[in-house]
């Protein structure tokens, strides 16, 4: 019903700007995607292209097959929910929800239907002859999702639309959205910066940083097997620890040392690595990858992050705690069992079986985790 | 100085401290000085001088007539004929206006190379002195050598020349024509401002809620574009009533009381027939038509304040 | 390039072409003419086109008052009050920047006052200001006039002045409110707990910050004094105090006056403002838009 295909699209702003590099990308029939990534990525270009409001510079967009970079905006099976809403402002709630059926001619009767369980389903019934102007944040929040939902197009698109409401709110209408794409079985394209509702929402993700592409998959592959450093920072908060480095061999195992630290890798990366020991490389450890079970004690020294504490934050149910080693700053989440102060020297076992390494030059992800390694097979 | 008791009170009810009185009040002095002695006191002054018979070929004698002069005014036919002149002219002026001015506006909204060079352009007319562009299109206008003749009869429109500001018929659409030229600019940038104001999500919104060119138009553009169309109504037709200049340099009223407007009704009162008097209740009678009609203006334009 | 654009593009250049003809097609013919000799201007129909090209009108301009300079067949066309054309050109100027000027001082402080203090009586204020202005300059002329004639001032140009002073006033004290009200109140706050007192605050805080609509205002007076013929034509006598539009106007009613002259005269009374105008364009636009339509 609806399966867009990007093959190598490009777009260039007449200023020069290129906005999108060589975009290859498959979006299945009734799957929820999300484009994400800071902003100036390209993510918001892409959905735009597939509105038809922004032209294919080069390359081929298709519709289940059929070309439509020709297709004028207004004739395209696509509905839209804005960042700022876009509401008509001298219209009132229902016109704003009728109009796209009335520019496609519906039978008033129809509409009416349409217009009135949308507007039930939202819970903004009693709002339908009042203008935008009049409306919270929220309700107009709404009104924009009823105009999208009553002409059950092909594709529903959605710029950022919980960007400017409150905490709260985002996270209930996260669940929302959620239930929206099971009920209505259409294809979703979803904009966000946030990585948090990137996670929770999507079937799939696409990371793009300033044009390009970074990743595509599923929120526990973006997640456990980032394909470079900038994947592997965007997701997860507090962001992943970086260790630079240069991998060197100790007897039969590598080491990665920078400073005072000295880290082990496991085994199975000594093979993976092997060819490249005397690079820089980068060791990524997430927040959460303190090995508080202690498994992995007893395999020495070389498995710990020794360093001083620099903060403590408690956040209800864990706390962080900011450590600096080697010169180096990291953040690692313990749980409140014990309590910590400023100054104080830890030794953290850490996870190493969870350990990323990536190139130094390019970012790459050279030596996936073992773990998700694990996960994969 | 110490605001005394009351007036202490006074100010605190109205959550004013007496200092920041002070200083605005210090502050608003010098316009309101240049107002009251050059604005206020003028009004007031025309308002007394209506009551009264004042001829200044009669200097000694000035009886009081009280509403007299207005009285004659309303009787006098040539009064109402500048009454229905002005109205013609100012409905023709104002529609023109608005129909260029918005067209302009639409144009001007486009991103296009040279755009900048447009609307730099398009304040020239804006900037002359309406004396000049009296003369300038009585020069055009003119039945012996004009170039509105000579275009026409070059491109075989007329086979000979053809009377232009003379003819009764055409006086009007002419001197408005001239009016309408160089009222246009201000209109224009007004709407331009007003269009720009429109989100551009609005319009992308339109587009895939189905909305093609005109529809876009019909639904966004249009309404977005109201308060605009208000304000530059109300304004050119305040402009257009008054309006004296053109009338002074282009046909002195004439020919044949074609383009007998008011305000030059009483120019012709006053400072033809020196009759100051009755001059000045034609003057107030203007006065208290263009009031009320930019109490409506003061309305929509002083809650944005 | 798809169709759609390329019948866009088109449309877009034939309008624009259409906008500078209406625009500037009479201004062009103005200054056209006022190149040519007399005979190519009168003729049926007239040379759209000078050649040859003749500065002869504005010669004779400039040598109006010279009964020694050379003349040609143009210049026996030439009006009795040509002469005054460039004290006339004075008289504008100092006239224009003496409201400027004075225009500042007065409507700075009462903008300023009307922005960011609250007083009693502000509303009030604001709406007596803009309705000075909604009377009919023509129901002024006859009592001014004699305001004028009884002060001894009439053919004076300090008339001209004050009374101009009084017509622009309201509206650039309208263009300053808008703008200083959009400027943050807590600039105000912070530079009166700095030590400022309300005078000071206006001038070391927000004067340099209203600079673009500063020169709105003036370019809007000097453009209005400039212009201004109403009042002109009532106060002023004498070539002593005449401004342009008077003397301009004056050749008008001479029927013998040769049409080259009359048209060199005018591009000559219009080559200040449409340069401050072309000049300052910016500023013209945006000091408008502050003061007009919002949102």
């Amino acid at each position: 019903m609806a399966q867009i295909h990007f093959s190598n699209v490009t777009k260039r702003y007449p200023n020069g700007h290129l906005a999108l590099e060589d975009l290859n990308l498959q979006i299945e029939d009734k799957e929820f995607l999300v484009l994400l990534g800071p902003s100036g990525c390209g993510k918001s270009t892409t959905l735009n292209m597939i509105a038809g409001l922004e032209d294919v510079t080069q390359g081929s967009l298709k519709f289940d097959g059929a070309e439509v970079s020709s297709v004028p905006a207004h004739k395209r099976d696509v509905a839209m929910v804005f960042q700022s809403y876009a509401l008509y402002p001298h219209k009132t709630v229902y016109e704003n929800i009728a109009f796209g059926l009335r520019m496609r001619r519906h039978p008033s009767a129809d509409i009416d239907v349409r217009v009135r369980n949308a507007a039930r389903a939202l819970e903004i019934e009693h709002l339908l002859e009042r203008r935008p102007g009049q409306l919270s944040g929220g309700q107009r929040q709404r009104v924009a999702l009823g105009r999208a939902m009553v002409r059950e197009p092909a594709v529903f698109l959605m710029d950022e639309p919980l960007s400017n409401l409150d905490a709260a709110l985002r996270i209930s209408m996260r669940a929302s959205i959620k239930a929206l794409h099971q009920s209505m079985g259409t294809t979703f394209v979803y904009v966000t910066h946030d990585q948090a509702e990137a996670l929770t929402l999507a079937d799939r993700i696409v990371v793009m940083c300033q044009g390009v592409v970074q990743q595509i998959g599923t929120p526990d592959d973006i997640y456990e097997r980032p394909a470079n450093k900038f994947v592997a920072n965007f997701l997860g908060s507090p962001p992943i620890n970086f260790i630079d480095g240069l991998l060197e061999r100790s007897g039969t195992t590598l080491q990665v040392s920078c400073g005072g630290i000295s880290l082990a890798l496991p085994p199975s990366k000594a093979v993976q690595l092997a060819a490249r020991v005397g690079q820089q490389v980068t060791v990524g450890l997430r927040a959460e990858d303190v090995d508080e079970s202690g498994a992995e004690r007893g395999s020495g020294a070389d498995c710990l992050i020794a360093g001083e504490i620099s903060s403590v934050l408690p956040v209800g149910s864990d706390q962080f705690l900011g450590v600096r080693c080697g010169g180096q700053g990291m953040f690692f989440r313990v749980g409140k069992e014990r309590s910590f102060s400023v100054g104080e020297r830890i030794e953290l076992p850490i996870n190493r079986s969870r350990l990323h390494v990536f190139e130094a030059a390019s970012g790459a992800n050279i030596g996936v985790s073992d773990a998700s390694r694990m996960a994969a097979r | 100085m110490q605001a005394p008791g009351i007036g202490r009170r006074w100010l605190a009810k109205h959550s004013v401290n007496a200092s920041d009185q002070r200083s605005a009040l210090l502050l608003l002095s010098p316009m309101m000085a240049v107002l009251f002695a050059v604005a206020v006191f003028p009004i007031l002054y025309s308002l007394w001088i209506s009551l009264f018979d004042i001829k200044l070929t009669r200097p000694r004698s000035t009886p009081f007539v009280g509403l007299g002069n207005y009285a004659q005014a309303f009787a006098d036919p040539l009064f109402w004929t500048s009454v229905e002149r002005t109205l013609i002219f100012t409905v023709m002026s104002v529609s023109a206006i608005m129909v260029i001015a918005t067209l302009m506006a639409l144009l001007l909204n486009q991103e296009f190379r040279g755009r900048r060079l447009l609307s730099t352009v398009l304040l020239i007319p804006w900037a002359i002195p309406y004396v000049v562009d009296g003369l300038m299109w009585k020069w055009i206008y003119d039945s012996g050598y004009g170039a509105l003749n000579g275009a026409l009869y070059q491109l075989h429109f007329i086979d000979k020349y053809v009377v232009w500001l003379g003819d009764t018929a055409k006086t009007l659409p002419l001197i408005a024509n001239a009016f309408v030229w160089k009222e246009v600019p201000l209109a224009t940038i007004l709407l331009l401002v007003t269009l720009k104001s429109v989100p551009a999500d609005l319009y992308g919104a339109a587009r895939v809620d189905g909305a093609n060119l005109w529809g876009r138009f019909v639904h966004v553009t249009l309404p977005s574009l109201r308060p605009g169309f208000m304000l530059v109504i109300i304004y050119e037709a305040m402009m257009a009533v008054r309006h004296f200049d053109l009338f002074f340099i282009l046909t002195e009223g004439g020919p044949a009381n074609a383009s007998h407007v008011l305000a030059w009704h009483i120019y012709v009162e006053t400072f033809r027939n020196l009759s100051f008097g009755s001059g000045a209740a034609v003057a107030y009678l203007l006065a208290l038509a263009t009031f009320a009609m930019s109490y409506v203006v003061i309305r929509t334009v002083g809650n944005r304040i | 390039m798809s169709y759609a654009l390329l019948a866009k593009r088109i449309g877009l250049f034939m309008a624009s072409l259409l906008f500078l003809a209406y625009v500037l097609a009479p201004v062009l013919w103005l200054v056209s003419s006022s190149l040519q000799r007399e005979a190519n201007i009168t003729s049926v129909p007239p040379h759209w086109i000078p050649h040859p090209l003749t500065l002869s009108s504005y010669r004779a301009i400039f040598t109006a008052g010279d009964p020694s300079a050379s003349t040609d067949d143009n210049a026996s066309f030439v009006p009795s009050t040509a002469q005054y054309l460039l004290p006339a050109l004075r008289n504008s100027l100092i006239v224009a920047f003496a409201v400027v000027v004075l225009n500042l001082i007065v409507s700075v402080p009462a903008a300023y006052a009307m922005a960011k203090i609250r007083y009693i009586g502000r509303d009030l204020s604001v709406y007596f200001m803009l309705a000075t202005r909604v009377i009919p300059d023509i129901a002024l002329v006859v009592p001014f006039f004699l305001f004028i004639r009884k002060l001894g001032l009439l053919d004076n140009l300090g008339a001209l002045i004050i009374t101009y002073l009084a017509i622009t006033v309201p509206f650039s004290v309208f263009m300053l409110l808008n703008y200083f009200e959009s400027l943050p109140d807590e600039l105000d706050k912070a530079a009166r707990v700095d030590g400022c007192s309300r005078l000071q605050t206006l001038l070391r805080v927000f004067l340099p910050l209203a600079l673009p609509s500063l020169v709105a205002v003036i370019l809007f007076t000097f453009l209005a004094s400039w212009n201004e013929f109403l009042f002109a034509l009532m106060f002023t006598q004498t070539p002593a105090s005449q401004t342009i539009p008077i003397i301009v106007a004056s050749f008008t009613s001479d029927f013998t006056t040769s049409f080259s002259f009359i048209n060199a005269a005018g591009v000559l009374a219009i080559v200040p403002p449409v340069i401050i105008a072309v000049l300052f364009e910016r500023y013209i636009v945006s000091g408008l838009t502050a003061g007009a339509v919002k949102g």
